[in-house]
Order: C-alpha cells, then sequence, then structure tokens
C-alpha cells in the first residue's frame, strides 16, 4: 500500500474514533483573522494534533495545533486550528496531510482563511477579499504518483474556489453593511515577505494578494472533489514606492488580521449555516 | 535541512586560522571581482576543502577559498568561489558560507556576478548596481528558523542598503565610471535564458538575470547585515543575430573587462565605511 495513504488512513481511523460516528460536513482552515470562530463550535472535541499517528505540530508564531470537531451554524465540521506552512521544512505530503484526512472523514465542503499582503494598489489593511482564482508559485503538491482513489491525474483549474459560494458570501456581506473585495491570490514559499520589484511582478501579473499558504490545501480538496470557499484578510498595502523607514512585520501583520476578524468570522458563520 | 551544526563548526574552524583577525566586511568575490582579491594585504587563505563539512565551488573561474585580511584600511573576509544551487546543492548549503561570516562579525556585505541584461538599453560590460532583487530560486530560510540569526518573516523592503548605493554613486562619479541601477532577478540555470524568457523577465520588471546572489543577500538581510550589490552585464538579450550563442568563455571575457574599474570601485567604497 502507498505509505501516503497509509498515513491518511491511520489519522482519520484516530480522529473517527474520537467521534462518536458524527461525520462532518465542512472543513475550516482556521487561518489568520479566523481563530476566534474556534470559540464559536459547540458540543465540541478537541484533537490535538500530537496525539493523532503521523501528524507533526506546526511551528508558525500565533498557530495552535488541533482538530476541533463540533457543530457551528448548526452543522457538523471540523476545524483546524494551525496549519503546516512549505515555508516551515515539511514537505507538501505533511502540508496537505490534514486536507486528505478531513476528506477521509466526510467533508464536502472547505473554508479557508489567510492573512495576506495586498498587491492590488486599492486595497487596504482590514480589506477582506473573497479568493477568486489563484496563481501557484509554490511546488504543486500533487506531484508524485496520482492517489486514484483521491481524484484525477490531471485535475481542472478552471473554478478553484465555488462561484455559488462566492455569491452567498457577498450576499451576506452586504446583509451585514459591508463589503468584500474579491481578486487572484498568489502563493509563494516565503518565509521573507516580498520585495517591491516582487510585489510589481505579482501585480504585473494579475495577482491582488499574495501570501504564503492556502494554495497546496486548496489543490488537494479539489482533486478529491470538495468544494472551496477562501477569504483572505489584508493584513499590509504595497505602494508604488515604500516610505524610507517603511518595515513589513510579522507582529503589524497578526494585529491587522485580528482587527478584520470579526466581520470574517461573521462571513463564514453565515456561509455554514446556508450549507 | 538542519545546516547549524556545519555553520557553526566551520565558523570555529575559519577563527582558529585568523587569530584576533575580527573581520568586518564580507565580499563574494564574483565574475568580475577577481582582482580585488588580490588587493587583499597579507591575505589568510583558507580553502574550502580544508573546512569540515564545507559545501565545495565547481564552478567555473571559482576558485574555493576564504580570504581574510586588510583591504582599503579594513579586516575583511573575501569568498573566492561562491556556492551556486546549480551545482546540486540545497539552497540552505549555498548559504552556509554568509551565516559563517556573520558568525566571524560582519556587518557589511559586498557581492557582484554576471548577469544577462534583460533592459534592452544594457550594453556588454555595463555596471549595474542591484536596487532590488526578484527572487525565483528556492527561498533559502525554508525550514525551521534560526532564531538567534534573524525573524522567522524578513522584510524585504528594502535588500540593499541606501546609504552604501549613494556612496557607489559618488565614487563611481568620481572615477569617471557609468552606473546603471536595476533589478536583479535570479533563477537557477543552469541553461541560459531563451528569448522567451528573456521576454517574461523584461515584463515582469528585471534588467538583469542570473543565477546567483538572491539567496545569499536574503541571509545576509535575516540577519541583520547591510548589503551592497552589483552585477556586471556580461551579454544582452535584445536583436541577436540568428547565429548568435550565448557562450560561457565571452562572458567570463566581458566580466574580466569591466573587472578592473570594478574591483577599484569596491575599493574605494569600502574604504569611505
Amino acid at each position: 500500500m502507498d505509505t501516503r495513504i497509509e498515513t491518511i488512513e491511520k489519522a482519520a481511523g484516530y480522529i473517527k474514533s474520537r467521534l462518536d460516528g458524527r461525520e462532518p460536513i465542512a472543513g475550516i482552515i482556521l487561518g489568520s483573522g479566523l481563530s476566534s470562530l474556534a470559540d464559536e463550535i459547540a458540543d465540541r472535541t478537541v484533537i490535538p494534533y500530537q496525539d493523532i499517528p503521523g501528524f507533526p505540530v506546526s511551528t508558525a508564531p500565533g498557530h495552535k495545533s488541533n482538530f476541533i470537531v463540533g457543530t457551528l451554524g448548526g452543522r457538523c465540521v471540523v476545524a483546524m486550528q494551525g496549519r503546516f506552512h512549505y515555508y516551515e521544512g515539511y514537505g507538501m505530503d505533511t502540508v496537505t496531510l490534514p486536507v486528505r484526512v478531513m476528506k477521509k472523514l466526510g467533508i464536502r465542503y472547505l473554508f479557508v482563511s489567510n492573512a495576506a499582503g495586498g498587491v492590488n494598489l486599492d486595497y487596504h489593511v482590514g480589506d477582506l477579499m473573497v479568493i477568486r482564482d489563484h496563481i501557484n508559485l509554490l511546488p504543486n503538491p500533487l506531484i508524485g504518483p496520482n492517489m486514484d482513489e483521491f481524484g484525477p491525474r490531471f485535475p481542472d483549474m478552471t473554478r478553484p474556489y465555488d462561484l455559488d459560494l462566492i455569491r452567498r458570501a457577498h450576499e451576506i456581506a452586504a446583509k451585514h453593511g459591508f463589503t468584500l473585495r474579491e481578486g487572484t491570490y498568489i502563493g509563494n514559499t516565503g518565509p521573507t515577505y516580498e520585495t517591491p520589484s516582487e510585489y510589481n511582478y505579482f501585480r504585473i501579473i494579475g495577482a491582488d494578494a499574495t501570501g504564503m499558504s492556502t494554495i497546496p490545501e486548496v489543490i488537494v480538496a479539489r482533486h478529491c472533489g470538495i468544494s472551496v470557499f477562501g477569504m483572505s484578510v489584508i493584513t499590509n498595502e504595497t505602494k508604488k514606492e515604500f516610505a524610507p523607514d517603511y518595515v513589513n512585520d510579522g507582529l503589524d501583520v497578526i494585529a491587522a488580521a485580528d482587527k478584520a476578524a470579526s466581520r470574517m468570522v461573521s462571513i463564514f458563520r453565515s456561509l455554514i449555516e446556508t450549507l | 535541512m538542519d545546516t547549524r551544526k556545519s555553520i557553526y563548526s566551520a565558523a570555529e574552524f575559519v577563527k582558529s586560522r585568523i587569530g584576533d583577525l575580527t573581520p568586518e566586511i564580507g565580499i563574494v568575490l564574483g565574475s568580475g571581482l577577481g582582482k580585488l582579491g588580490g588587493l587583499i594585504e597579507d591575505p589568510i587563505v583558507i580553502p574550502y576543502s580544508a573546512i569540515p563539512d564545507f559545501p565545495q565551488s565547481t564552478a567555473q573561474g571559482h576558485a574555493g577559498n576564504f580570504l581574510v585580511g586588510h583591504l582599503s584600511g579594513r579586516t575583511v573576509i573575501a569568498m573566492q568561489g561562491r556556492i551556486h544551487y546549480y551545482e546540486g546543492y540545497a539552497i540552505q548549503q549555498t548559504v552556509i558560507p554568509i551565516r559563517v561570516m556573520k558568525l566571524l562579525g560582519i556587518k557589511y556585505l559586498f557581492v557582484s556576478n554576471a548577469a544577462g541584461g534583460s533592459n534592452p538599453a544594457y550594453k556588454v560590460g555595463d555596471l549595474m548596481i542591484i536596487r532590488d532583487h526578484i527572487n525565483l530560486l528556492p527561498n533559502p530560510l525554508i525550514g525551521p528558523n534560526m532564531d538567534e540569526f534573524g525573524p522567522r518573516f524578513p522584510d524585504m523592503t528594502r535588500p540593499y542598503d541606501l546609504g552604501l548605493i549613494r556612496l557607489a554613486k559618488e565614487v563611481a562619479a568620481e572615477q569617471g565610471v557609468d552606473l546603471r541601477e536595476g533589478v536583479y532577478i535570479s533563477c537557477t540555470g543552469p541553461t541560459f535564458e531563451t528569448p522567451g524568457e528573456y521576454r517574461f523577465f523584461r515584463t515582469i520588471g528585471a534588467d538583469a538575470v542570473g543565477m546567483s546572489t538572491t539567496p545569499e543577500v536574503i541571509v545576509a538581510r535575516h540577519s541583520g547585515i547591510a548589503v551592497f550589490g552589483m552585477s556586471v552585464i556580461t551579454d544582452v538579450a535584445t536583436d541577436n543575430p540568428d547565429d548568435y550563442v550565448t557562450d560561457h568563455l565571452d562572458i567570463i571575457k566581458a566580466a574580466d573587462a569591466a573587472a578592473d574599474k570594478m574591483s577599484r570601485l569596491f575599493a574605494t567604497i569600502i574604504s569611505r565605511l
């Protein structure tokens, strides 16, 4: 048996053994800005990654390391507190392992969030951007022998993000009295922030926001037919010319994400209610 | 890949060879800067091959030594020969020498390279100050962060020191040397660029393209070292005739032709730090 599939099955088997037959319909990756959504999950079972056979532990600042299974918006969901980033030194199989495990648990929807740098000159700190499409500059997580039981060798990527969920997100935002940006997310490895010329490059090729995560998870989810909704919180702005004392700082990024958190949480909660 | 052990053991080894010298300036003697190595007075030569667990340079025209000594009245450590990703090293290995120089105490890093001109105005033999870069090589900071060197997510708003760029322009004006100033894009190589790739690089804002430097600069900036970089333009992308070939020997020749003025420029900048 493919050792990758063995690892997935073992981890999924362990989590199932803790769920008393509950089957989550949606997976949520609680990236920057979404962490407080975890507090709203009722009747919860918390499963630390360190208890799961074959699971590594996330090393990124501000990320916890748990699955939380419970009820949100009347639905059974599984949420990931802490994701694995490529820049931490993990292989892509590890970065995307949780998504495949959640597939085995039965999810049909995946909700992802991230903190992203604004590439689009109109974007401001605190803006929320629905991810309409992406450009992947990370290694492709499907490189290697295809896992046929998950999906095809050459998956279509015409609509990585579900159009219906995007439409509903805009309706929900309108009801709450705010607007959402909608744009293209470009993923690169990090961990350095972008140089001004890299921001310029990303803008030229059509990106609106840039970050170091999400796309591998989305590719693997789409490979196995999971519908995806993604949102970025814009945590820093790009400029044609940066001020002489401008510095891109990880703590500023966390602070900006926290400020947008309540709007982001309300969108995700309401979206999950519509499933 | 964890390179920490190699870094610390190499730094210990070099320290044991240089007595009480404390280099404050690191220099990567890339193409065009070979002669600058010759200006270092009474250099202590430490072959990479003598350093335990240290990567060896295999690139043509690159020796493999650290030179430690005095240049323009300052204590410097120069790398005669750098380690390239295209040689087959992991990206984290290619930057071990920069980490070692940091541990030896350098505050400044001077780097040079030979680069293809993707800016159509550039000519063979032009010297370009690197103002900014686009990194298309793997990022050398991937992996667990080495907190003792710098932060998890380093800022890259100004990879190249604005003060050093200003100083270089002053010195060049005094010496009657014309300088370009532009954006360097790195890719793995070892193939030279196709015309389509040159077009791509030009479109996304690059002025010159090469196969090195950005990993070294990223790691230097991670640990707060001020960086100055210069490219010598050794071939150009535009209007090449049907029988044009990008040849490594031509590139070495073009770099050598610019060597004198480039070395003089660097020596003077260093004298004024």
